[in-house]
């Protein structure tokens, strides 16, 4: 007889509001750079809500909730390759928070996500907008950073796709439904695993606001100096 | 001032057609990226009215109007054959030539509009009349011209 599963929070309230918002805002940002016109207004205004949400992540993955820490979910090779041989036999262990690979495209996603809001800083498309940082930087630098920016929109979209595909397949292969608990926080794992310790969400909410009042300080008051 | 400078440029167009003729591939580089660069000045500050990201004067906004405007028609006549050399123009220009000016014409149509928008002093219309430029700026940008180095 084994005992009844439990329900345990894996994933806080401010990590969940980051991961939705976060992909919402990269479709947005996506589709408004291609588009382009009109649109580009609202492109730089998406690109300065990214930063704000990763220089968050950054922040709370150092103090947030422990499946947010990055101490907690970035592992070395030996675990990743043992669990990408747990995944290609089907039977992966049951992990609370990131996976060992999982926490690698959690990283790889977050590096390209900062260096292209980065990059969009110093940007020109040379129509009729300017990133707030390009008079700041000679125009070789900005044409280096406005090529890059356009190139790495395609890397984010091929790796925002692998994410996609492997949560599809941890769904409809695995039968691991990992996009619910992402959404409710909610997780059912047999009984006595632990629940891991979350952290207060007024602590998010300060750290928000300080990623915000960062950015607001580099894209509208540093600018004009 | 202002109304002579105008006026220089209204006859740097008028000569346009006929200068190119004789221009060589170099020059004509030139002066296309002389024409695209004032452009390019006059239709940022024209678009960041509109953006509220600085405040509107209507006389800024008709004077750079004008000037998009004026040298809007200009970069047509440089692409003549031979100067796909040393430039970010693709050579797809010149296999596509009615695509391409029709591009043009769209963009050299639309940048046409923007001094009457600008002198109605509606900035709703003018701020739709700026998209519509920049939009049919675009097109040609992203099939005829090489992405930054």
């Amino acid at each position: 007889m084994t005992a009844a599963p439990a329900r345990i929070r894996v994933w806080d309230l401010p990590t969940r509001i980051f991961h939705w918002t976060l992909a919402a805002l990269v479709v947005f940002s996506f589709t408004t750079g291609k588009i382009g016109g009109g649109w580009m207004d609202w492109h730089l205004k998406s690109g300065y809500a990214i930063l704000t949400l990763l220089l968050f992540r950054l922040a709370w993955g150092v103090v947030g909730s422990s499946t947010s820490r990055f101490s907690g979910f970035v592992r070395g090779p030996v675990a990743f390759y043992r669990y990408a041989g747990e995944i290609i036999s089907k039977r992966p262990r049951a992990v609370i928070g990131h996976n060992p690979m999982g926490g690698w495209m959690v990283m790889v996603l977050l590096v390209i996500l900062l260096v292209q809001a980065g990059s969009g800083l110093f940007s020109d498309d040379e129509i009729a907008t300017q990133g707030p940082l390009a008079e700041k930087v000679s125009n070789a630098v900005v044409g280096k950073m406005s090529s890059f920016h356009h190139f790495n929109g395609w890397i984010i979209a091929a790796a925002t796709g692998v994410h996609v595909l492997a949560v599809a397949y941890y769904w409809f292969g695995l039968k691991d439904n990992l996009v619910k608990p992402m959404w409710n926080g909610w997780r059912t794992v047999d009984a006595g695993v632990a629940q891991p310790p979350m952290r207060a969400g007024w602590l998010a909410a300060v750290l928000l606001a300080l990623a915000a009042a960062a950015v607001y300080w580099l894209v509208v008051v540093y600018p004009k100096g | 001032m202002k109304k002579s400078a105008i006026a220089a440029l209204a006859l740097l167009v008028a000569a346009a057609p006929a200068l190119s003729q004789n221009v060589k591939p170099e020059n004509q580089i030139k002066f296309r990226r002389a024409a695209y660069t004032i452009m390019n000045l006059n239709f940022s500050s024209l678009d960041a009215m509109v953006e509220n990201k600085k405040p509107f004067n209507k006389d800024e906004a008709v004077r750079n109007a004008d000037i998009v405007s004026l040298l809007s028609s200009i970069p047509k006549s440089y692409f003549g054959e031979g100067t796909d050399k040393d430039t970010r123009a693709k050579p797809e220009i010149w296999k596509n030539r009615a695509d391409f000016d029709a591009k043009m014409d769209k963009m050299v149509s639309e940048a046409g509009k923007l001094p009457a928008v600008a002198r109605s002093g509606d900035t709703a219309a003018l701020k739709k009349q700026v998209n519509d430029v920049n939009e049919a700026c675009k097109a040609c940008h992203d099939e005829y011209r090489v992405k930054q180095q």
